[in-house]
């Protein structure tokens, strides 16, 4: 167990004040205003300018595109990201689906690939979700039909966020529906500039932008599937795994809750509440500092949130969601009506990170599969509660070799 | 505070806070099983268990050396903690603990500290301050003839021939009505800001090792109503795999999770940074207090009716859950003191 604050080497004292100079010049204050405006999730300025330095993979050796950092290096790049707010979705995004690219593409492909992600000029986006599927990824119908060296790929994709700053989506579709819906399924990486891919941006009340993706006849090369066909849920498991955090390793360096992201809008929601309660007075004269049920209320918040910090893994995930969303809605409370005001009228007030971490809290419980999916997971994994056997869990998309595999099992 | 400090996040144990942690848990395990628990009821005192683990020298293993200890750490004693509260041990361990490192750090008398570090009768901690000479409901008084409490701007350990008279309560502790008047010996330890000071650490070394109990308490409701889940079957299927059932059972999971790692902070803080970030303390124990309440009012629910009766194991857990966790007072009170803190730090 160590808490510590960590000592740093002069090669590390250097490479901090490196990244403080360089970040300088780059997160400037368009980056954030073009941000609040379009809700991307992404700053393609700050991502060619990271990719430059190898500083979207900064542990990756040199000659990957990466900077060959430490681990202690590494941390201190992360967090003066995080610090300065830097749209990070499609960076996030993009490293997920590199480790199946990586394993599962012709190996051709991949060293070409790999410099361009690293430098950024190639980014990924999840083709997971479809309009009427939700949570359950399985269910996917979009339908991949081979012809000759080719795939025709029709349906459609929801949530698929980042499309519009992405150059490939990681997409899981159907290929054969008479097989058991785990079973008949393939991904493919597909370049989304292909015809037939239209793009179509959606926007949530937290601001961000994400899309509905739709294939019409699109036609993409076999050299783009992913694994073998019918094999997609495998090759889909294993970035699933980790962006459901099951089986990372735990460095002693790294935040341990997969909902720590989350808990930074707290920490910044609930910083402005407390400096605005360290002055405000209320119409009737008396300070809010002096009323023990506003204090009370910070200190609710602000224990919710140091033990969701310190909550694992998937149990953080569910714990981070819901301390932000409990949270920024006490302190939007607590505040009252200067915190309805809308960020565009409130120059140079803080308290514009209530009422955003209000609207944002909400679609953390949605984002990378519900809390309840989490819970399920949890359940399973962590409590060994027995799962439901529920009908969809084995059901055959389509009528065909159903009757077959019926009898032969 | 810096946010953005750049602290390591290791919660693993060493070797020897594993060693620790499995001897009390086996040590828990074998001499406290749920029949020595009803045994020791309504008084929740085994004196032959207290005996044992006297003898196991965890009165004096967080001593410095130098006074005959072993210089465990606050972080130790929260592993040990939580397995009393794994196993509802009824023993006086904490209370105990912390006035004996209380005595130590105040520099009391070497004959006084001996006596009390040899833990027989244990050694009781009024966990609030006196308010003049009325008497006062003490944990673990009704089987300690010494009661260390702040009375005024001085810490006092007042001795008596007797314990307290037991009062029972809703959480079967040794809960006394201690009468500081009928004291035959008064022994001032420390006055003045001094006097505060020690006192409020002692406190806060009660609160933690307490919410440790209390996530080891929460962690086998949890683990009872678990197995439970897998077996009772309704409508043809275990109650486990229904959402319904799970769901709760996840969200005891999650809050025992957070609040052993948020104890674990609080502890190692308190020991190597206690400046740092003082508001842990307060957060580590209103936190697990809820935790408890909420995780062992749900294990006890998810057994149903059996869950409701005094044979069910439950019982002993839901129970405690109130019955330690009120002891040094409303826990929302921590809450208002951490809201305080921030403000005045913001201002």
């Amino acid at each position: 167990m160590d808490f510590s604050v960590l000592q740093l080497t002069a090669e590390q004292e250097q490479f901090a004040k490196e990244v403080q100079a360089f970040l300088d010049d780059i997160v400037t204050d368009e980056v954030h205003e073009r941000e609040l405006e379009t809700g991307d999730g992404f700053s393609a300025t700050v991502h060619l300018a990271l990719g430059e330095r190898g500083w979207l993979y900064p542990t990756w050796p040199v000659e990957h595109g990466g900077a060959g950092l430490d681990a202690v290096s590494a941390r201190i790049l992360d967090l003066e990201l995080h610090r300065r707010q830097v749209p990070d979705i499609t960076a996030g995004t993009t490293a997920l689906v590199w480790s199946a690219v990586e394993r599962y593409l012709d190996s051709a492909e991949v060293d070409t690939m790999r410099l361009d992600v690293a430098r950024g000029h190639v980014r990924f986006c999840l083709g997971y979700t479809e309009p009427d599927g939700g949570s359950d990824i399985a269910a996917a119908k979009v339908r991949a039909v081979r012809d000759g060296d080719e795939w025709v790929l029709n349906g459609s994709k929801i949530f698929t966020t980042g499309a519009q700053s992405c150059q490939y989506t990681f997409l899981i579709t159907r290929t054969d529906p008479t097989l058991p819906k785990h079973k008949g399924m393939t991904m493919f990486l597909v370049p989304l500039d292909a015809p037939g891919v239209e793009i179509q941006g959606i926007r949530a009340f937290s601001g961000e932008r994400t899309n509905i993706v739709y294939y019409s006849d699109a036609r993409i090369s076999d050299k783009f599937r992913l694994g073998a066909v019918n094999a997609g849920w495998a090759v889909l498991h294993g970035p699933l795994d980790a962006e459901h955090s099951i089986g990372g390793e735990e460095s002693g360096l790294d935040d341990i809750s997969v909902g720590r992201s989350f808990l930074r809008v707290l920490e910044r929601a609930l910083d402005a509440a407390v400096d605005w309660t360290a002055a405000a007075v209320r119409p009737d004269g008396t300070k809010v500092a002096d009323d023990r049920s506003a204090l009370q209320r910070i200190g609710r918040v602000a224990t919710d949130l140091e033990a969701g910090i310190r909550t694992p893994g998937p149990l953080g995930r569910v714990a981070g969601s819901e301390a932000l969303v409990r949270g920024s809605a006490d302190l939007v409370d607590l505040v009252g009506i200067e915190a309805l005001v809308s960020l565009g009228d409130r120059a140079g007030s803080e308290l514009g990170a209530v009422e955003y971490g209000h609207r944002f809290a909400q679609g953390t419980a949605t984002y990378g599969g519900t809390v309840e999916v989490f819970r399920n997971i949890i359940s399973q994994h962590v409590l060994g509660l027995p799962q439901m056997n529920y009908p969809g869990r084995k059901v055959f998309l389509a009528p065909g070799r159903s009757d077959a595999m019926a009898a032969a099992r | 505070m810096d946010r953005w400090e750049l602290r390591r996040q290791d919660y693993s144990l060493d070797s020897d806070q594993e060693d620790v942690r499995e001897a009390f848990s086996e040590f828990f395990a074998k001499e406290s099983p749920s029949s020595v628990v009803r045994a020791a009821e309504p008084l929740g005192y085994d004196a032959a268990l207290w005996e044992k683990l006297v003898g196991m020298g965890v009165t004096t293993m967080s001593l410095p050396a130098a006074l005959g200890g072993d210089d465990a750490t606050l972080v130790e004693l929260v592993l040990v903690a939580e397995e009393l509260g794994r196993n509802a041990s009824p023993v006086p361990l904490i209370s105990h603990v912390v006035s004996v490192r209380l005595l130590a750090a105040v520099g009391a008398d070497r004959a006084v500290l001996d006596a009390a570090a040899a833990g027989l009768p244990p050694v009781a901690l009024a966990l609030a301050p006196l308010t003049g000479t009325s008497p006062a409901l003490v944990p673990d008084a009704a089987i300690a003839n010494d009661v260390i409490a702040l009375s005024g701007e001085e810490l006092v350990l007042f001795r008596s021939a007797e314990p307290a008279p037991f009062i029972a309560n809703h959480g079967s502790t040794p809960l006394g009505r201690w009468d500081p008047a009928a004291a035959s010996g008064r022994i001032v330890l420390a006055s003045g800001p001094a006097a505060v000071s020690a006192f409020e650490r002692a406190l806060g070394d009660w609160k933690l090792l307490t919410a440790a109990a209390l996530i080891g308490l929460t962690q086998i409701a949890l683990d009872t109503a678990v197995e439970f889940a897998k077996t009772r079957e309704t409508m043809g299927v275990p109650i486990g795999s229904l959402q319904g059932v799970a769901f709760p059972l996840a969200d005891v999971a999650i809050g025992v999770t957070g609040a052993r790692n948020l104890i674990w902070r609080a502890a190692w803080m308190s020991e190597y940074e206690p400046q740092a970030r003082p508001e842990l303390i307060a957060m580590a124990y209103a936190n697990a207090a809820r935790v408890a309440t909420r995780g062992t009012t749900t294990s006890a629910h998810m057994q149903g009716g059996l869950g409701f009766t005094i044979e069910a194991d439950a019982s002993l857990y839901f129970l405690r859950a109130k019955g330690w966790s009120v002891l040094a007072g409303d826990p929302n009170l921590d809450l208002v003191g951490i809201g305080a803190g921030l403000v005045v730090a913001a201002g």
